[in-house]
């Protein structure tokens, strides 16, 4: 199969999936108990009021009918109306999702760097104490909740030490004015440097903490990789040929070692969009991983599902990206 | 040189007074909107009751009321027909004047558009007319004495026509007509209110109030210490304020809430159908324990329905007494060989990270007794809400946040038998119905008293709710930040807020 027919059977699978997924994600909904109008006005309104609610927001139709208005809807590009707060779904997610997307990619660079760098030079001190350090690391990143590392990282840089904010994006008293959303890039394109200083201060312990988590399954799987590859012959060859030993591990072995781990790292970063949600309640973060869980507290519906759609879709589309470039990085990947 | 030296202290004196203009407040909870007609959660509320006014106001630090954008009222003799007499130099911020157009936009667009808290005007109002352009003109479905009250409440404040459209919610930023104006607002981030020049009243001692959105109780604390935030206003936790009381920087403020919470009994569902039944339950809760041992020291013990504080509050409920609980209980057919067994339910969230330890002192208060023997079950607040609508629990924890300060929002709701319906007690008692109807048409709050006495010994004596406790409201600040004020009505007023150093 050529790249792009593959390409485009990718695409036109997805497509199904996202549809089970929602379908899912509307039955289960509607399943579980908890009605979105009494979780907001709770037992206080009088009757009429809740089932005059009840009617404007169409859960008193049949759940099939919901479900096809609902698609409906989706086809014409209209995620609906927040029952919580009356705004379009598309613009809360808008609002909220530029916050993750920061957080995220901060975080990834972190996960990225100490894995590449700690995983390969364990993999090349092997059984030294980098090596056992970095294998302990992972061990217990790995197994740490992120909100127990996020609270003590919280106590720690924030409260001992008062080097850092502890929650939020920026300091109250700083304007800043809002283009994308995405905070460092605002204060980068308006100039405001001091903006840009007090929001890297907000998204270091988020990040630093999001970020190790990560790094765990990175270092772990870098490290490993790297000690299969540094036993090859064409590694052995390169050393017999005189290589700096630092010519070895980088342009030789870690870059054939890197080949698998690209598509973990791909995966990884679609799910820490999602996998943000407990770091983000953590430091009142206000992205899209709070935003759900505040959502399904109310059982905001239609907000619940557009966020989940929403996390697919972007899920779904690396997934194909890092599929692509696996495919053009290695020409044995053409299914 | 010397020249340098002095320009640079003049300029650190004039930047640090500079800084004392601004005020930064951090709270867990959120703004949902802020269009009056819709707005029916206590966050949302509060930043309208310090950008925007009413008709009537609470004087500060207390529950009275007094005239504010009215300058007075009339009520004939049938107690129907409300005239207010408006101030005439009110304005919105863009300079629109507050009459009695602006009025009847206002309470006919609440009632039109029937928003969450709309009920509560259309329960009531028959019509609005414009007498003239400062006489406004309300008549009522019934005498409803408790009806000025209503209109301290952000429902009945007017909006401006040129800023909130006639046919649907507004989600934007209000056009203020109090002591300040939102400046900016990023939902769930932060808000800023700044000093709006066009408001007829005092000026605010600070010029900006920034309020910081927090997503954690714990979070919310570190800010303070850390010294993100300046006020530290809902939710603490009752061991963090306790905490906090021990910092020489931070002072905490308590103040009356007239929050109230309290079990719902389901008196149609089997065994708490038995009056005895509950009147024992009523004996056994010990509610010293929830208190001290849950809420530190941190809220009341209640012994009414109608919080302390409150005119027409009166002890009715007992103290603690197990032998009373169990004598009452061997009377309905229950002793140690053959135990009253119940369900107790409680919602883990809703009400705070209390709310299970609450759940269990409740079950080991009523266990003491050796004849109750008592499940724990919860469910999540919207599962909640179905279950007691639907009356599938029978003993459950719920609380009340009044939406007008008067008595009778803390009895009509409760022992009314639509109230009681929606509040899944189920009771019903012609006596109480025609006794609170009766409260309702007068006008003099002393023989408006004697028949609230006489409700909340009904009360006592059929048990549909046993009253646990009323809350503290708590705020925890830096030291120099003054002006904190926990009032009675719960109204927190930015606008007083101010630095001493």
């Amino acid at each position: 199969m050529s790249l792009k027919n593959y390409v485009i059977t990718r695409i036109v699978l997805a497509v199904p999936m996202v549809f089970i997924l929602l379908a899912l994600i509307f039955l289960i909904l509607r399943i579980i108990p908890g009605d979105p109008v009494l979780a907001i006005l709770g037992g206080k309104a009088p009757k009429e009021v809740i089932e005059q609610k009840r009617h404007e927001l169409g859960l008193d139709k049949p759940i099939v009918v919901q479900f096809f208005d609902y698609i409906g809807d989706l086809l014409r590009g209209d995620l609906g109306k927040s029952t919580l707060t009356g705004r379009p779904i598309w613009d809360e997610i808008k609002e909220r999702f530029p916050a993750t997307l920061e957080l995220t990619l901060f975080s990834f660079v972190i996960a990225v760097l100490v894995g590449i760098f700690w995983g390969s030079f364990a993999a090349y001190r092997r059984d030294s104490g980098v090596d056992i350090g970095a294998r302990m690391f992972s061990m217990v990143m790995y197994a740490v909740p992120v909100f127990w590392f996020g609270l003590m990282i919280q106590y720690v840089f924030g409260v001992v030490l008062r080097w850092l904010p502890v929650g939020g994006r920026i300091s109250p008293t700083i304007d800043l004015k809002v283009i994308t959303g995405i905070y460092s890039i605002d204060a980068l394109l308006t100039g405001n440097w001091q903006a840009l200083k007090d929001v890297f201060e907000h998204l270091f312990l988020p990040g630093l903490t999001l970020g190790l988590v990560i790094s765990s399954i990175f270092v772990r799987m870098v490290r490993n990789n790297t000690v299969l590859t540094l036993a090859q012959d064409f590694v052995k060859a390169a050393r017999a040929r005189g290589l700096k030993e630092r010519v070895v591990l980088f342009r030789y072995a870690l870059k054939n070692a890197l080949v698998p781990i690209f598509t973990m790292m791909g995966l990884q970063f679609a799910l820490l969009l999602g996998g943000a949600v407990l770091t983000e309640t953590t430091f009142s973060w206000p992205g899209l991983g709070s935003y759900l869980v505040m959502k399904i507290r109310y059982r905001d519906f239609p907000a619940i599902q557009g966020t989940v759609v929403f996390f697919a879709v972007i899920v779904v589309v690396i997934s194909i990206l890092v599929d692509v470039i696996n495919a053009l990085i290695d020409p044995r990947v053409r299914y | 040189m010397r020249k340098l030296v002095w320009l640079f202290l003049i300029l650190a004196v004039t930047l640090s007074f500079a800084a004392k203009d601004i005020i930064v407040v951090g709270t867990t909870d959120k703004i949902r909107t802020l269009d009056p007609a819709n707005c029916y959660d206590y966050f949302s509320s509060n930043i309208l009751q310090n950008v925007m006014v009413g008709l009537v106001d609470y004087e500060v630090g207390t529950s009275n009321l007094k005239p504010v954008l009215a300058e007075r009222w009339e009520v004939d003799e049938t107690g129907k027909v409300y005239t207010f007499y408006l101030r005439k130099d009110a304005k919105f911020e863009d300079g629109t004047p507050i009459d009695a157009h602006v009025f009847k936009y206002s309470f006919d667009r609440v009632m039109r558009l029937n928003g969450d808290p709309a009920f509560l005007l259309s329960d009531v109002v028959e019509k609005t007319e414009v007498v003239n352009d400062y006489t406004f003109r309300v008549t009522l479905k019934y005498p409803f004495s408790a009806f000025v009250s209503v209109l301290g409440y952000t429902v009945a404040y007017p909006v401006n026509p040129k800023v909130y459209p006639a046919d649907s919610f507004y989600e934007g930023i209000p056009s203020a007509s109090g002591p300040y104006k939102i400046k900016e607002w990023i939902r769930d981030v932060r808000i800023v209110l700044e000093a709006n020049p066009n408001y007829f009243g005092e000026k605010p001692k600070t010029k900006t109030i920034v309020i910081n959105f927090y997503e954690s109780a714990s979070t919310l604390r570190l800010a303070l210490e850390t010294g993100e935030i300046d006020v530290a206003y809902r939710h603490l936790d009752p061991r963090d304020i306790i905490d906090l009381e021990g910092r020489e920087d931070i002072v905490v403020y308590k103040g009356n809430s007239p929050q109230i919470r309290y079990l719902v009994i389901n008196v149609t569902q089997p065994p708490f159908n038995k009056v005895k039944v509950r009147q024992a339950l009523a004996y056994a809760v010990n509610r010293s324990v929830i208190v001290e041992d849950v809420f530190a020291g941190l809220a009341k013990p209640l012994y009414s329905m109608i919080p302390e504080g409150m005119w027409g509050h009166k002890n009715v409920f007992p103290e603690r007494d197990l032998e009373k609980a169990k004598a009452l209980l061997k009377e309905a057919g229950y002793d140690e060989k053959n135990p009253l067994v119940i369900d107790l339910w409680y919602t883990p969230t809703h009400y705070g990270t209390t709310e299970a330890d609450v759940a269990q002192v409740l079950k080991e208060s009523f266990e003491e007794t050796g004849v109750i023997k008592v499940n724990l079950k919860y469910a999540e607040w919207s599962t909640y809400v179905e279950y007691f609508l639907n009356g599938t629990m029978g003993l459950f924890l719920l609380g009340w946040y009044p939406d007008y300060l008067d008595p009778d929002d803390y009895v009509w709701p409760f022992l009314s038998e639509s109230g009681a319906k929606s509040l899944g007690s189920f009771y019903a008692n012609p006596e109480v119905e025609e006794l609170m109807i009766e409260a309702r048409k007068l006008t003099d709050q002393k023989e408006r008293e004697e028949i609230y006495y006489k409700v909340q010994e009904i009360l006592a004596r059929d048990v549909p709710y046993i009253p646990l406790w009323q809350g503290v409201a708590t705020c925890a600040a830096k030291k120099q930040v003054k002006g904190i004020l926990l009032e009675p009505t719960q109204i927190f007023r930015y606008y007083i807020l101010y630095w001493e150093e």
